[in-house]
Formats: C-alpha cells, sequence, structure tokens
C-alpha cells in the first residue's frame, strides 16, 4: 500500500490535502542516528518553522506532563526494541511554548525479526480534545445535577412507569430508586383533590370527557405542553409539603412522545417567606390605614403610577374601576390652587435631585377637600437620569385641621408667641412675634431662639431652661422671668416670658409667650420717680413740720408764758396803790421783758439758721477749731482744772461753716465744764471718725450726765434745763442742734447719771 | 370756811410764782400756800408729810414746763404714793402750752382734774378754790 502511494502521485497528492485538513503527518526514526524525518505538516504541528529533522531526545522534552512523557518513552522504546505499534494521545508543548494535543501513532517493519523501519503518523487532536473536554464537563454537571439532592427529578415513560428517580427525589419523598423505578409512581405522592382539579382543567382545556381513565401527563405529553405549578406533595411518611413541579414532555429524535420529565423543588421556606410577604404586606396595609397613609412608586419613563391599598383609600377611588394610575390621575385630584405649587416642586425635585416634602390639598370626586403630606425619594440610572420617585402620602387633614385650630389659638393671644424645641429651635412664630421683633414668620422659622433673645441673657433663659426641663413635672405651671428681647433693627426691648411645656409625638416643645414690657417699664420708671421725688417731698414737709412744731412748742412755751406773765404783772400794776408795790411789780416787768427779749433774739436766730440761710463752707482743720476754743475757754479750764484730749488723726479736716462748728465746739465743750462731776476734775475726750462715710465728732465727758429716760425728749429743746444750776439756761443744745440739722447732719447723745455724756454729731 | 386749804404751786417760772401767791393772798383764798420750782421739790415735800394731812396740800396747781421733773413726770411720782394719802387732793395743771397735744396729754392722766391756760384769772381762781366744798 505504501509503495502504491508513492507511485501514483495523483493519489499522493490528495492524500496530502486530506492530511492537510485533517492536520496528520507522518514521521520516521532513523535507527542509528535516532533523529527524525518529518514531513511538513509535522513540523507545522511542532512549531519547527520548516525544519524537518528532530532527535529523538529533543522531541521527549517536549512533552511537559510527567505522566505522558513516561508513556511515550516507554512506548518508543517498546516500538524500537520490540517493534510492539502504538497509538496515543498525548499533551505537549512546541518549542514555542503551544500547548496542543497530539495523536502519535506508532509502527515497526521487520525483516526477518529485526527491526528495519520506524515510522508513524502524528496528528494535532487540540480541537477535538477541547470540545471532547467540553462535553465531558457538561456531562458531568449533567450528572451532578441529576444526581444532586438539590433539585429533585422523575421520568415516567408513556406507559407510565418511572424510568429516573434521583437523590434528590429520594430523599425529598422518602422512597428509594430501587423501589419505585420501572414501577407506577406511588399514587400517594399526590393529593387527590389537586389531582383531580388538574385531570380537569385539561380535560376541558382539550374538550376531552373527564372520565376514569383520562391522564393528564400523558394527554401533556401529547400536546406537547410544558406545565410548572405548585403541588402539595405526600412524603413515604404522610408529611405534606409544597413543591413547584415543572413537567416537560420528553421525545425522541423523530418527535416521538417518550415520557415526561418531571423537576421538582421543595417551596417549604418559599411559601413561608411568601406568606410572611404577605403577612407585612396585611401589616403595612393595616399600619397605613391606620396612619393614615399610601405608598406610591411613579416609573417616570412609563408614567406608571403603583398605589398601595390606601392610597386608594386616600383618594376615594375603587382599584378595581382605576386600574392604571398615571401621573395625571394624580394631578387631577390636586386642589386648583395649589397645581402650581406642587408642579413647582416637582420640577426641583427632578433639578435638585433631592425630594423634601410637600403640603397640599386634593379634591375627591365626591367634592371632599383633603390635606395631603406626600414624602419621597428620586431614584435615578447610572447617568444620574430620574427614572423613578417612590415614597408616602399621608391624609393630614384632621392634623392640618388641629394645626390650623392651634394657629388661630396663637394667633389670637395677645402676646407674641413662639413654639421652641428642646434645642431652642423656633418652630412656629405668631404674627404678634413678626411685629414684635421685626422678623417675618418665615424668617423666624429653624433659627435659635437666641435669634431674638440676645447671649447676654441667655444665660439666665438657659438656667431657667435647665432647671424647666428637668424639673418638667414640678414647673409645668407658668413660670415668669424678665429678659430683654432683640429688636431686628437692634433695640433692646424689656419683656416678660412665659414658658409652658407641650408634650407632643415630637417631643418635648415649648410655648414661649412674650410680652413687651416696655410701657409698663416705662411707668413703673415714672411711679419710681414720682416716688423718690414725693420722698424728697415728705422729708421736706416732715422737716418743716417737725420745724413748725419746734416753733409751736417754743411760742406755747417760751413766748406765751412771759406774755400771760406780762398781762397778771399788769393787772396787778393796775390795781396796785401804793408806790412800792407799783417799784416791785415794775423790777419784775423788767426780769420778763429780758427773758422775753433773750428768748426772742434766740428764736430769731434760729430760724435764720434752719431755714439755710447759706453759710459759707470752709475746709476747716479740727486742731484749729479746738485751739480756738480753748482759748475762748481758758478761764473755765483754768478753774475746773480741767484736761482736753483730742484724737483727729482718722479724720483732720471737715467742710464746714465756720462760725457753726465753732458754735458746737463751744457749746459742747463749755456744757461738759458746766456740768462737771463736784467730786473730779473734768475730762473731756474729742474724737473724728469715719462712721458709714460720714465725718462724726465725739465729746465724751466725765461730768454729771443726764437721765436720758427722763429728760431724753427734752434734752435738745429751747430753754431746757436738766439742773438746778445757776448757769442753766437751755439755749446752747437747741442752737447746737438747729446749726447741725441745718447743714444736713445730725446730734445725739448717751449718757448716765454721775458717769458722763457723749455727745454724738455727724457733721454732713 | 374760806381759807381753809392749803394750796401748792409747783412753777418754775419765779413771775408766775409772783403773781399767783399775791392773786390767792389779795381773795383770801387759803389756809396756806405752798410754792415749789419744780415736780422733784413738791414731790419730796409730800413724801416727806404723806400721813400729814394737815401740811399736805388740798389743791395743786402744776406747771407742766419745769427742770428736772416735769407736771407729767410728777403725776407718774404722785400716782405712786397716791394710795398712801389718806387726803383727798385735787390737781390742776397750769401751762402756758396751748398745743393740743399737751392738752390731749393731760386729759388722759385721770389724776388731773383740769387743765387751765395761763394766765389764770382771779374769778377761775376763785371759783376752783369755792369748788372744793362742794
Amino acid at each position: 500500500m505504501h509503495k502504491a502511494i508513492e507511485e501514483n502521485p495523483k493519489i499522493k497528492n490528495t492524500l496530502e490535502r486530506i492530511n492537510n485538513v485533517a492536520r496528520i503527518g507522518i514521521w520516521e526514526l532513523n535507527l542509528t542516528t535516532k533523529d527524525y524525518t518529518l514531513d511538513k505538516i509535522t513540523s507545522d504541528i511542532l512549531d519547527l518553522k520548516n525544519r524537518n529533522k528532530i532527535n529523538l531526545k529533543e522531541t521527549i522534552t517536549l512533552f511537559k506532563d510527567k505522566v505522558h512523557r513516561k508513556n511515550i518513552k516507554e512506548c518508543m522504546t517498546n516500538l524500537i526494541n520490540n517493534g510492539d505499534s502504538f497509538d496515543e494521545e498525548v499533551a505537549l508543548e512546541t518549542i514555542t511554548g503551544k500547548k496542543i494535543w497530539a495523536r502519535k501513532i506508532g509502527l515497526a517493519d521487520k525483516e526477518n525479526g529485526i527491526i528495519t523501519r520506524v515510522y508513524g503518523i502524528f496528528q494535532e487532536i487540540t480541537e477535538i480534545k477541547k470540545t471532547e473536554t467540553q462535553l465531558h464537563s457538561v456531562n458531568s454537571e449533567l450528572k451532578s445535577i441529576i444526581n444532586s439532592s438539590a433539585v429533585s427529578i422523575v421520568s415516567i415513560d408513556k406507559q407510565g412507569d418511572v424510568m429516573q428517580f434521583n437523590s434528590g427525589a429520594e430523599k425529598l419523598l422518602g422512597f428509594s430508586a430501587e423501589e419505585v423505578i420501572g414501577n407506577l409512581p406511588p399514587t400517594s405522592i399526590l393529593l387527590k383533590d389537586e389531582l383531580a382539579s388538574f385531570s380537569k382543567e385539561f380535560a376541558s382545556k382539550f374538550n376531552k370527557e373527564h372520565i376514569q381513565n383520562f391522564n393528564p401527563f400523558y394527554e401533556l405529553g401529547l400536546q406537547d405542553i410544558k406545565d410548572t405549578r405548585e403541588w402539595t406533595f405526600r412524603k413515604k411518611n404522610g408529611t405534606l409539603f409544597p413543591v413547584e413541579l415543572s413537567l416537560t414532555p420528553l421525545k425522541n429524535d423523530l418527535d416521538e412522545y417518550l415520557g415526561i420529565l418531571g423537576i421538582f423543588y421543595d417551596i417549604t421556606d418559599r411559601k413561608k417567606a411568601e406568606a410572611e410577604l404577605l403577612k407585612k404586606n396585611q401589616l403595612l396595609n393595616y399600619a397605613e390605614q391606620i396612619t393614615m397613609m399610601g405608598n406610591w412608586s411613579w416609573n417616570m419613563i412609563s408614567n406608571e403610577i403603583i398605589w398601595s391599598a390606601n392610597m386608594y383609600n386616600i383618594f376615594g377611588r375603587d382599584p378595581k374601576i382605576l386600574k392604571k394610575v398615571t401621573f395625571d390621575t394624580y394631578f387631577n385630584h390636586i386642589h386648583p390652587e395649589d397645581r402650581k405649587e406642587v408642579s413647582n416642586f416637582i420640577e426641583i425635585t427632578v433639578k435638585e435631585d433631592k425630594f423634601t416634602d410637600v403640603l397640599h390639598r386634593i379634591v375627591l370626586e365626591d367634592g371632599t377637600t383633603k390635606t395631603v403630606h406626600l414624602l419621597g425619594e428620586l431614584i435615578t440610572n447610572e447617568l444620574g437620569e430620574p427614572i423613578e420617585m417612590i415614597g408616602t402620602c399621608q391624609d393630614v387633614t384632621q392634623l392640618r385641621m388641629a394645626e390650623i385650630k392651634f394657629r388661630g389659638l396663637l394667633e389670637s393671644a395677645p402676646d407674641a408667641m413662639l413654639i421652641v424645641d428642646e434645642e431652642g429651635t423656633i418652630q412656629i412664630s405668631n404674627k404678634q412675634a413678626e411685629k414684635l421683633f421685626g422678623y417675618p414668620s418665615i424668617d423666624l422659622k429653624n433659627k435659635p431662639v437666641e435669634l431674638l433673645i440676645p447671649e447676654k441673657f441667655m444665660h439666665t433663659y438657659k438656667s431657667n431652661n435647665n432647671n424647666f426641663f428637668t424639673n418638667i413635672k414640678t414647673s409645668e405651671t407658668e413660670k415668669s422671668k424678665e429678659l430683654y428681647a432683640l429688636h431686628k433693627n437692634g433695640e433692646k426691648i424689656p419683656i416678660q416670658i412665659s414658658l409652658s411645656p407641650l408634650e407632643t409625638e415630637e417631643g418635648l416643645l415649648i410655648s414661649v409667650a412674650i410680652r413687651d414690657i416696655t410701657e409698663q417699664k416705662h411707668s413703673e420708671y415714672k411711679i419710681l420717680k414720682a416716688k423718690e421725688r414725693l420722698e424728697v417731698l415728705t422729708d421736706n414737709l416732715l422737716n418743716k413740720n417737725r420745724q413748725l412744731a419746734d416753733f409751736a412748742h417754743i411760742t406755747s412755751h417760751n413766748l406765751r408764758a412771759p406774755v400771760s406773765n406780762l398781762n397778771s404783772l399788769l393787772g396787778f400794776y393796775n390795781s396796785a396803790t401804793d408806790e412800792e408795790d407799783k417799784a416791785e411789780i415794775f423790777g419784775k416787768f423788767e426780769i420778763v421783758i429780758g427773758h422775753l427779749t433773750e428768748t426772742l433774739d434766740t428764736l430769731v436766730e434760729a430760724l435764720k439758721t434752719s431755714n439755710g440761710a447759706p453759710t459759707e463752707l470752709k475746709k476747716l482743720n479740727f486742731e484749729d477749731i479746738l485751739n480756738k476754743t480753748k482759748e475762748i475757754l481758758t478761764g473755765e479750764i483754768e478753774a475746773t482744772n480741767a484736761t482736753i484730749i483730742s484724737d483727729f488723726s482718722l479724720v483732720d479736716s471737715v467742710l464746714y461753716s465756720k462760725l457753726y462748728l465753732e458754735s458746737i465746739f463751744l457749746n459742747l465743750m463749755s456744757n461738759a465744764l458746766k456740768y462737771k462731776s463736784p467730786d473730779r476734775d473734768p475730762v473731756i475726750e474729742l474724737k473724728t471718725t469715719l462712721i458709714k462715710n460720714r465725718i462724726t465728732l465725739t465729746v465724751k465727758d466725765n461730768g454729771l450726765g443726764i437721765d436720758l429716760e427722763k429728760h431724753g425728749h427734752k434734752l435738745f429743746g429751747l430753754n431746757k434745763v436738766f439742773h438746778r444750776h445757776p448757769q442753766a439756761k437751755g439755749i446752747g443744745l437747741f442752737m447746737t442742734k438747729v446749726q447741725i440739722e441745718s447743714l444736713g447732719g445730725t446730734i445725739s447723745a448717751k449718757s448716765q447719771v454721775n458717769e458722763g455724756t457723749t455727745f454724738i454729731v455727724t457733721l454732713n | 370756811m374760806k381759807n381753809h386749804f392749803n394750796v401748792c404751786i409747783i412753777d418754775d417760772d419765779d413771775i408766775y410764782q409772783f403773781t399767783i401767791v399775791k392773786t390767792i393772798k389779795a381773795l383770801g383764798l387759803a389756809k396756806k400756800i405752798m410754792v415749789f420750782s419744780d415736780g422733784e421739790e413738791a414731790k419730796d415735800f409730800m413724801l416727806d408729810n404723806i400721813k400729814n394731812n394737815y401740811e399736805l396740800p388740798d389743791v395743786i396747781f402744776l406747771d407742766n414746763n419745769m427742770p428736772i421733773m416735769d407736771g407729767f413726770q410728777f403725776m407718774e411720782e404722785y400716782t405712786k404714793f397716791k394710795p398712801q394719802l389718806d387726803k383727798k387732793i385735787t390737781v390742776y395743771m397750769v401751762s402756758s402750752s396751748v398745743d393740743p397735744v399737751d392738752i390731749e396729754r393731760a386729759n388722759n392722766v385721770s389724776e388731773i382734774n383740769g387743765y387751765i391756760i395761763k394766765p389764770i384769772k382771779p374769778g377761775q381762781l376763785k371759783s376752783i378754790i369755792e369748788n372744793l366744798n362742794a
């Protein structure tokens, strides 16, 4: 044959062409040199670039896989030594590194038991191998599916006998494959009712009389119908469970019906999840009904809107009648006055890619108006284009009504009202607040209350607030606090604040009633001023009154007494007959007139002084005044052997009338000397101090003392004397007091009989 | 019967003393006239003669405005020792003060039988003393 090919070039050509297509090459091994001679195809397969010679050893290295290398080595050794032919599929790498599969056939010629020639065929089978591998993997996948327990597979032939019953089916149903294969499937698996209704359905579908031996599965195969539905299966142990069963007719190449394949799986969990979902959906529906809320989704591309059940309720539509909801359905329900606002809102939502919320009215078909609160979210595709909106819609008519009522209440309040949250952020404000603070309501919303109650006063406010929150139970009664508020124009307004808590679903809110008390403050100020003026006036009047009383007293006692004496004396004088009597009476006249003159002089001086005849005030040094007084009293001081101690170190001078201060010193010191104790030499102590910021002079003696309980009330009266003393005339202290008081000072005394007296003079 | 009364004058005013004594004497109204310059002197005298009805006055003309012990202070003392007295003594307060405060104050002292504003007229003096009999 070999020879014949070589000899016939036509055949040879044809063969070569076939070889080329089938990638079949030939090789021969030189037994002496162990070099292969390769034809062009073999050389190509091995990427030898037209080399037609390659050493046996070199080819061995091409077999990268150890097993394959070992195998081909053995094959070649046996061929060369024993002439054993071989036909092997091997994996190898060409010299350029290409991974290929090849079929190598080795043959040997023998002559007289001696191997004379070794040659063979080399075919590339990479593609075939690849297909084979793929087929193999598909096969094994299929096998693994059929054998898997996740899917249950049962096939039935056209007689109704079970052909296949995989491990999944075994596991699920509890029957073993041996038990069922070749037999009719156990009738206990299907529920009679379900089977009956399935039969009935198919019988009516194909207009077959529903007869006892109508087999729906057979019919299914005949009609070439696939059916997938839920069934309830019964396990061998009697347990029922839901499955999804797909029935597919099996046919051969000639389209002949062979049987039916059933694939099913346990859908207990799915059913459970479905039931759960259903329950949740019911709950949602229920919740939506309670909250008067519905949910919607708007496919903006198809303009289809899906409404939840309660959306239909809210809009008073029947889902059975209104099958398709579009944007127009919704839009037509919007109150005509609110349409523009809603359109704008949607436009902004799409533009800014952000859905906030909007409140608008809707009109139902029966004319009812409702207020709804629309909340939503915008869904965009990868390009950022809006494709869908989803959201909720709540019927807030009642809330709105309540809010309107609340607003009405708020607006009718006489005070400015703010509703703030716990953070102090303004939620609602009324018209009066706008007026009081100068901001429009919109500008106040969501602003901190500090805007209106400036920082300076916030401490009080905050501490109030803290207290308020922590003791919310105890401070539920209104709390009032006077504060200042800031008008938009920066003006400070005195205000009074009442806080009261509002428990709401959104948390605790505080209503703040703010009253402008500018007028009140103003009036208060005026009243205060008037009161101050009145007090001054009253003081003045009291002073005048006291002076008048003093004066009345003086006229009563000091002027009337001598006058009545004069009258009496005049009576005697007139009735007196002898000259001696007349002369005596006349002498009395002189005494009385002398007294009267002295009293009048004192009075005139006192009136001048107390009427505030302006006296020149000078800075006077106490030491100087004392020295001058001592000079005047030199005689008395020496006669009484008096000691005079002075301490003007704390206050050494005073702004005062020189005449008065000299008179005060003279009167107090001469009194101290005049009413000295007969038992001891007089000691006079003078001291200046500051008492309550007023310069105070104390003059202390160790003289007779005065019983102040008895005489205290007339100590500083005119012509009051407390001692049977020849020089007591009762003018000194009276004048001293008048002088001191005329310059706004006071004088008082402390005394113990036989111990001494201390006069305390507050100079200014 | 006319002049068996002891009349007591308590007043620091010399001229008044002179005129009233002269008047009483001229009218012959008293058995005896005693004159004290202040309350304390009179009180001391009365305490010294507390049981001596012969020396004690029947009527006292008491000035209000006096040094040492004034009329009201004297009345306080008088009220204290009055229970020891066995003699009815009539007290008139005699003052130059027309101050209603003084008059009111005198009226509030139950032991003071009347308030006479100076100068006391002879006729007034006479009728007072004559009425002591009644």
